[in-house]
């Protein structure tokens, strides 16, 4: 092994990283009250549960149709930037890219409190889940943009040209030709928002409406009040789900990128 | 005869138009909402007054109580983005340079965290850090300690906490820029007599030095605004200025005092990113030259 | 088939001319090059007859109507890229079927002429390869096939064998000639090396700065180049200075180290005046010292194989680049004499 040393420094990193992670899915299977350790025997009776906690699932319902919506919202808006900006920006390229990644760049408790105040100010407050859409769509733009743009950036314009000289019109090259050979971006780009948006906290627990709620903000009120292993086991369910989306997902775009 | 013919889209600005309607709409006006509401009264059953006043931010600058947890935000924040650099250059380097078979493997490791919700890694964090938690329960049981060490509910476990929930950020961008470097400027210094700690010092760490910015930038930013984290791990006892700024306005609905504190902490923060930038750009001309 | 006319065409990128009002006219069938330095409006000449840079000024005719408005995808022209631009998610039978989908041919007739023009570039089993899986001459040949299965009005290729290693690129050199000539299509076709230019060009149209320098047959342009800059960019040459001892009839008797020579005035000769001579290093010989000719001393000898290049001082102080054949046995340092035969001068300036 070459620079032992720094492969050993590199491994424990890497157990930083994931020594959380892991620890949540085994406490999941802890069958005491408790998080106790050592744990007091191996049990699926926090995932059973979990299941037949109402609010937990509602939470999970919410939370997959709040990704899925702004997924396919800012998966768009961004895709459209992302060319304008790749192809046509010219002398406003730099402009526009911080302005999409500033989202990302702004605090987001910052974001979260100002479009709450600006929801209520305009009358529509959090009756409806416009707010809430509307944060998600802001939170995941930038994911989208950078790795739509990433790959808009090795899209070759002479495959555009060449396809124009064999007489393709707009729609024809766009669809036949660019979208093909950016796909791995656009669902890299996607996946990404769904996961951000899965996940998001700060913008959710402004924006939610009353009663309502996502599962990281059901996670975390349970967290505050709540030691058992049922938390574990909701937060490894999550975990799966995440991790099921991205295999499905590299599988799928595996055999794309594959071809060529 | 029509000059601009033959290239591309007809009106490509059209593809801006959902993008910046949205930004302008949903970020830009109500950050400019968000500043005329640190400048109103209180209200009395209400959000917020009719009139405006700067009484919000007098009340900020004579309370030693909010600028004390401002400056220990900013502690945290520098702490953090510290240990993230200093933890996280060798791995990103490895991740660029390292000749080894399960790159991949590393690759995804490195980005697995950012694929689980920062509650459900804090909520990681307290089952470990916690007096009745892993780390205390082995070393009590090793006979190392006999009290419970205090690692969490103080600013040693948030700050532990943060570098597991940020260091991905960190070490994606210096990943992506010493990938950046031509090896073969390596091979060269090497080839003029430079030692390879000599290569590195002054061909890869100043050339990578803006992956090294933009990830300080970024942790930095993201663990002032971070609320799930402190909140959880710093229960009631340690506050971040974050969790001050929303349990201010879910709990009292104080409006203009929490959008003054939350754009005091935001200030600060930004003149601190650019008092930092300036220094490392300075830092990298020199370098350079 | 087509015939392209080109007037004043003009090209304008902020306050620098690209493209500074060429004429040309491209003869049905004819191949014509496009050769000058990097910048020197040859690439955005072809663009604009391409399509694919907007016209600043002029008008660009195919058989007579003018298609400056027509957009790109209408004009029905086959290009092939520097980079071949194959579509990498298509197969090579996909990316030729490409264009004739756009033209709504039918099932039979596209699989017949993609078969055809497959077997045509010589890639008649390579119809399902994709095109990672392909050599760079290979790549080549899809992005000629698919550009020539369109069967367009005119074929233009950006220097499609800038990518190729050497030895590649001269075979390729003689397949495009050849398939041009049997296809029998307008061809215009852009490049920086002369070689190529000399080898497959019915007429070559060398620019500089936006404009057209000299345009003319291969022959045309190598042994009677107008300008010294055109001279030395389609090969090597020598600059002898001479004395006009007189003009007559169009002819200027130019009195040189090599003896009196005869050359065309161009009009630019009088009597007396210094008149600047080119030759080309290959019209020159070497002999041994004291034969007839200029003397002087081999300063430096180069030898590539089937040539040999020598570097020679003439006892006027002129140094002269003399290229011949390996047999020539002479090394460093000795004294030769330099033989050039009279008819190989053009004139290519004069003054007081």
């Amino acid at each position: 092994m070459k620079r032992p040393v720094l492969t050993i420094y590199c491994l424990l990193v890497y157990a930083f990283l994931l020594a959380p992670i892991l620890v949540v899915v085994g406490a999941s299977f802890n069958a005491g009250n408790f998080l106790t350790f050592p744990p007091q025997g191996l049990s699926l009776r926090w995932y059973v549960t979990f299941f037949n906690n109402e609010v937990f699932m509602r939470a999970i319902r919410t939370s997959l149709w709040l990704a899925a919506v702004s997924t396919v919202i800012s998966t768009i808006i961004g895709t459209m930037a992302a060319i304008y900006y790749v192809q046509h920006a010219g002398k406003r390229k730099e402009l526009i890219r911080i302005a999409m990644l500033s989202p990302l760049l702004l605090p987001e408790v910052l974001t979260a409190i100002s479009l709450l105040f600006f929801v209520y100010t305009i009358g529509i407050g959090t009756r409806t889940i416009i707010g809430l859409v509307v944060g998600h769509v802001l939170i995941t733009l930038p994911f989208v943009f950078i790795n739509v743009s990433a790959s808009l950036e090795s899209f070759d314009s002479s495959w555009d040209m060449a396809a124009r000289s064999l007489g393709a019109g707009r729609w024809t090259r766009f669809r036949r030709i660019m979208l093909p050979l950016i796909k791995p971006g656009v669902i890299g780009g996607a996946l990404f928002a769904f996961i951000i948006s899965f996940d998001v906290f700060t913008i959710s627990f402004m924006l939610k409406g009353i009663g309502m709620s996502t599962l990281p903000i059901q996670l975390f009120d349970y967290l505050r009040t709540n030691f058992t292993p049922e938390a574990a086991a909701v937060s490894t369910l999550s975990i799966v789900l995440t991790l099921g989306v991205v295999i499905v997902s590299e599988k799928v775009l595996g055999l794309r990128i594959h071809r060529f | 005869m029509s000059a601009k013919r033959g290239a591309g889209i007809a009106r490509p600005w059209l593809l801006m138009v959902p993008a910046v309607a949205l930004l302008l709409i949903f970020l830009v006006i109500p950050y400019i909402n968000i500043v005329l509401m640190s400048f109103r009264t209180p209200g009395t059953g209400t959000p917020y007054g009719v009139g405006f006043t700067i009484d919000n931010y007098l009340r900020f600058f004579s309370d030693s109580f909010y600028l004390f947890q401002v400056f220990n935000t900013l502690w945290i924040g520098a702490l953090t983005t510290a240990l993230c650099l200093i933890i996280g250059f060798p791995v990103a380097w490895q991740l660029a340079r390292g000749d080894m078979r399960f790159r991949g493997l590393a690759y995804g490791l490195v980005l697995s965290p950012l694929l689980v919700g920062i509650v459900i890694r804090s909520y990681g964090w307290t089952i470990l850090l916690g007096n009745a938690g892993l780390i205390n329960r082995t070393l009590q049981a090793l006979g190392i300690i006999d009290s419970p060490l205090p690692l969490m509910y103080n600013a040693l476990g948030i700050t532990i906490a943060l570098v597991h929930v940020f260091l991905p950020f960190m070490i994606l961008p210096i990943m992506a820029a010493i990938q950046g470097v031509d090896p073969s400027l390596e091979s060269a210094a090497r080839s003029l007599g430079a030692s390879r700690f000599t290569a590195f010092r002054r061909i890869i760490l100043p050339l990578s030095m803006p992956g090294i910015q933009a990830g300080c930038i970024l942790v930095f930013v993201l663990s002032l605004s971070a609320y799930v984290t402190p909140s959880l791990i710093g229960g009631l006892r340690v506050k971040t200025m974050a969790v001050t700024v929303v349990d201010a306005l879910i709990d009292t609905f104080q409006w203009p005092w929490g959008s003054a504190l939350a754009l005091m902490l935001s200030v600060t923060g930004a003149v601190c990113v650019l008092i930092f930038a300036r220094l490392t750009r300075m830092k990298w001309k020199v370098a350079r030259s | 088939m087509t015939e392209v006319s080109i007037e004043r065409l003009t090209k304008v990128f902020g306050s620098s001319r690209a493209v500074d009002g060429i004429s040309l006219r491209i003869a049905d069938g004819e191949f014509i090059s496009l050769l000058g330095p990097s910048g020197c409006g040859k690439t955005t000449t072809l663009k604009m007859i391409a399509g694919f840079e907007p016209v600043s000024d002029g008008a660009i005719r195919f058989d007579g109507s003018d298609v400056v408005n027509v957009p790109a995808e209408k004009r029905d022209i086959g290009m092939v890229f520097q980079n071949y631009a194959l579509f990498p998610h298509m197969t090579v039978a996909q990316n030729l079927a490409f264009g004739l989908e756009m033209r709504k041919v039918a099932k039979p007739e596209m699989e017949e002429r993609i078969a055809r023009v497959l077997d045509m570039v010589q890639l008649g089993g390579y119809a399902e390869r994709y095109p990672n899986q392909l050599s760079g001459g290979q790549q080549q040949r899809v992005a000629l096939a698919r550009a020539l299965v369109i069967e367009p009005r005119i074929l233009l290729l950006d220097e499609p064998l800038a990518n190729l290693d050497a030895k590649l690129r001269e075979e390729m050199r003689v397949f495009i000639r050849d398939l041009q000539r049997r296809v029998g299509i307008t061809t215009v076709y852009v490049t920086h090396d002369q070689a190529e230019a000399m080898t497959m060009s019915d007429r070559v149209v060398v620019m500089f700065g936006g404009r057209i320098a000299q345009m003319g047959a291969p022959a045309d342009i190598y042994e009677k180049p107008e300008t010294l800059e055109v001279a030395e960019f389609v090969g090597q040459v020598n600059l002898i200075k001479g004395r006009v001892t007189s003009v007559d009839a169009g002819e200027a008797q130019i009195s040189t180290v090599f003896g009196t020579v005869a050359v065309p005035d161009r009009g630019i000769a009088r009597p007396n005046m210094t008149a600047t001579l080119a030759l080309r290093p290959e019209a020159l010989d070497l002999a041994a010292a004291g034969e007839p000719g200029a003397a002087g001393r081999i300063t430096a000898r180069y030898y590539s194989g089937s040539l040999v290049d020598f570097r020679v001082a003439l006892s006027s102080g002129e140094e002269l680049h003399v290229q011949t054949f390996p047999n020539a046995r002479y090394s460093e340092g000795d004294d030769v004499t330099v033989r050039a035969p009279l008819d190989a001068f053009w004139l290519i300036g004069a003054a007081q």
